[in-house]
C-alpha cells in the first residue's frame, strides 16, 4: 500500500468522522434541551468536526496547505470565542460590583 | 524586551496570516506583509509577562486533543448533568491572557466560560458532565 492510498484512506476517515461529529453535534439543536446544552453539542460539532473535515481537505490537497492551515486557525478561533458570546449573551444581565458609575441609580 | 513582546507578538501574528493568505514568501511581498502588520492599528498593552504567555498558550494548544477526548466521552455518555463551577482568572488585567483563558475553556466541549464572577478573580463556567456516579441511592422524587 503506498504513500498516496494510506493518505487517501486517512483522509476519507477524516472526513467521516468530521460528518459524524457534525451530526452529533446538530441533532440536539432540533429537541427540547437547555440553551447551553446546546451550544456545548454545537462545540463539537462546529469547532472539533469542522477541525477534522479541514485536516482530511489537508491530505487530499496538500498543495493548497497555506489557505487551509489558515482556515483551521479561523475556525478554532472563531467558533470558539463565538459560542463563548453566545453563551454569555443569553445570560441575565449583571453588574460588576465596583463598576458601576451612578450607585443610587435604581435597578431596573 | 517585556515592553516590546506585545508588538513583536502582534506584528509576527499578523505577518504570518499574511504570508499564509497570499502563500507568497518573496521579498517585496514579505515587505508589504510588515507594512501592513505594523500600520494596522494595535490595542495598547501593558508589558505581558514571558512566563505566564507561554503557560498560556501552553495549556490552549494541550486542550485541542483535550477537547477531542472529552467530545468522545460526551458522545458515549448517557446520563448528562449541568453544573456551573468557577475557574481562577490568569491575569485580568492583560486582555491577551484572558482570551486564552476563555479559549481554552470554551474549546473543550465539557465547559464554556460565561464571564467573570462578581469578584473578577473567577470564571463563571457552565460545565456539562457525564453524571458521575455516586454510591448513594437517588434522592425521592416529588410527584
Amino acid at each position: 500500500m503506498g504513500l498516496a492510498a494510506i493518505s487517501e484512506t486517512a483522509s476519507l476517515l477524516l472526513l467521516g468522522i468530521g460528518l459524524v461529529f457534525w451530526f452529533w453535534g446538530t441533532w440536539p439543536l432540533l429537541e427540547t434541551s437547555s440553551y447551553a446544552r446546546k451550544l456545548h453539542a454545537l462545540s463539537v460539532a462546529d469547532t472539533l468536526g469542522s477541525a477534522l473535515m479541514l485536516l482530511g481537505l489537508l491530505l487530499r490537497i496538500p498543495r493548497q496547505w497555506p489557505l487551509l492551515t489558515l482556515g483551521l486557525l479561523a475556525l478554532m478561533l472563531w467558533n470558539t470565542i463565538f459560542g463563548y458570546v453566545l453563551a454569555t449573551c443569553s445570560q441575565p444581565r449583571r453588574r460588576p460590583t465596583g463598576l458601576s458609575r451612578n450607585p443610587q441609580e435604581e435597578p431596573r | 524586551m517585556r515592553r516590546l513582546l506585545p508588538l513583536l507578538l502582534s506584528t509576527s501574528f499578523r505577518l504570518l496570516l499574511w504570508c499564509l493568505l497570499t502563500a507568497d514568501l518573496s521579498r517585496l511581498n514579505l515587505l508589504i506583509g510588515v507594512a501592513v502588520a505594523l500600520a494596522l492599528p494595535r490595542a495598547r498593552s501593558r508589558p505581558l509577562p514571558l512566563r505566564e504567555l507561554l503557560r498560556a498558550l501552553w495549556l490552549s494548544l494541550v486542550a485541542v486533543p483535550r477537547a477531542y477526548g472529552e467530545a468522545l466521552r460526551l458522545m458515549v455518555a448517557s446520563d448528562l448533568e449541568e453544573r456551573m463551577v468557577r475557574e481562577p482568572v490568569t491575569d485580568r488585567t492583560i486582555p491577551l491572557l484572558m482570551f486564552l483563558d476563555v479559549f481554552r475553556i470554551t474549546l473543550t466541549p465539557f465547559t464554556i466560560a460565561l464571564g467573570l464572577e462578581p469578584d473578577g478573580q473567577h470564571y463563571r463556567v457552565h460545565a456539562l458532565l457525564p453524571r458521575r456516579q455516586t454510591l448513594r441511592p437517588p434522592a425521592e422524587e416529588t410527584p
